[in-house]
């Protein structure tokens, strides 16, 4: 039982990987409008009157995904903007530890010599 | 220029009126197209070229979009971490300014001692001449009498009479060191030479001693008080006060 419970916790964090990663093109893929543009063109040329329906998913989806990209953090700064603050950031952090490490290291009792 | 400092965000927004126009347009030439029965294929093969590029456009600003979402989560974190610094290096600085307070106190107070150190060495006397000086007081008898002491030795158990005049008492009192010859008022009583009036206050037998310690202007009862009543101190003073009389039947 041991021996096979093992290669199960090996391969949890794999699957979780898989999940995200799932979830990220699921998201992706959720992006594109060409399928429901597709969809209408076909009830169009059946004249179908199921276009109707079509044109307002499409509605609602152009309207969801402004509201998505409202809502998404992050997004404010171009990559390079952002980029540049995220390495003045890491170099604070650095900084800040280096800072600390030499209070911590600090002789404190060193006589000054007059 | 200013497009590459344009946002993620604003690109987006963008790009996705580009393509509800497009779509917009596509499915309204489409549906005219249906309608009047006449095709425009070219119109419609551009708008459809324009819409795919425009989605593909959108598709890969929603990644990039994704990434800096990403990055934005370890930004927030890398900000938590540089407020927890902060926050660590304010605490450290605090202590070291409560340690820095104390050191100073310390080594001003141990100044203060060396100062006190260097003082007392440049002033130092050697035991060896203290020992000495104790040696010569015993030897002059100067707090005792000799055990061997009789009336009529001229050795003297306390200080004589100039010791006296020329010590620290003697001048706060204004004590003439001169004129009496070295002599004081008990000795001068006894040889007669003070006013008879103060013959009886001061007979020189029992107070003649307390005259030599005192100024003139101290008063009697004080004399009465710490002298009169003890006997043992009684028998002390005419003792010495019988060498003060041979001291001055010796200075005469």
């Amino acid at each position: 039982m041991a021996t096979g419970s093992q290669p199960r916790a090996s391969e949890e964090p794999e699957e979780e990987e898989e999940e995200e990663e799932e979830a990220v093109t699921e998201e992706e893929e959720d992006c594109t409008f060409l399928p429901l543009v597709h969809d209408i063109i076909k009830c169009m040329d059946k004249d179908s009157q199921d276009v109707y329906q079509e044109l307002n998913e499409l509605k609602s989806k152009f309207q969801s995904m402004r509201k998505q990209i409202n809502n998404m953090a992050g997004i404010e700064l171009s990559p390079e903007q952002q980029q540049q603050h995220l390495q003045s950031l890491r170099v604070q952090v650095q900084t800040k530890n280096e800072l600390l490490q030499k209070y911590k290291s600090l002789c404190m009792f060193e006589i000054p010599k007059d | 220029m200013a497009a590459t400092e344009k946002s993620t965000k604003e690109k987006l927004l963008c790009v996705l009126d580009d393509l509800e126009v497009l779509s917009r347009e596509l499915i309204e030439l489409l549906a005219l197209s249906r309608s009047q029965k006449v095709s425009q294929p070219g119109e419609e093969n551009q708008i459809l070229e324009l819409l795919i590029q425009k989605d593909g456009e959108f598709q890969e600003l929603m990644k990039v979009a994704f990434s800096q979402g990403k990055v934005h989560q370890e930004m927030q974190l890398l900000e938590k971490e540089v407020e927890k610094r902060d926050s660590d290096i304010q605490q450290l600085q605090k202590q070291l300014k409560e340690a820095e307070h104390i050191l100073a106190t310390a080594v001003y107070q141990a100044k203060e001692k060396l100062k006190s150190i260097d003082k007392a060495r440049k002033g130092s006397i050697s035991s060896e001449e203290l020992i000495k000086y104790a040696h010569r007081i015993s030897a002059s008898n100067a707090v005792c009498a000799p055990l061997t002491w009789v009336p009529g030795d001229p050795r003297r158990p306390y200080p004589t009479d100039l010791e006296m005049r020329s010590g620290l008492l003697g001048q706060m009192s204004n004590l003439p060191t001169n004129g009496v010859n070295g002599h004081l008022p008990g000795d001068a009583l006894a040889a007669g030479r003070l006013p008879d009036v103060l013959a009886p206050q001061y007979p020189w037998q029992s107070n003649d001693i307390s005259m030599n310690m005192l100024p003139p202007n101290h008063s009697n009862d004080f004399l009465m008080e710490s002298l009169g009543p003890n006997k043992e101190n009684e028998d002390d003073v005419e003792v010495m006060s019988t060498d003060s009389s041979s001291s001055s039947s010796d200075s005469d």
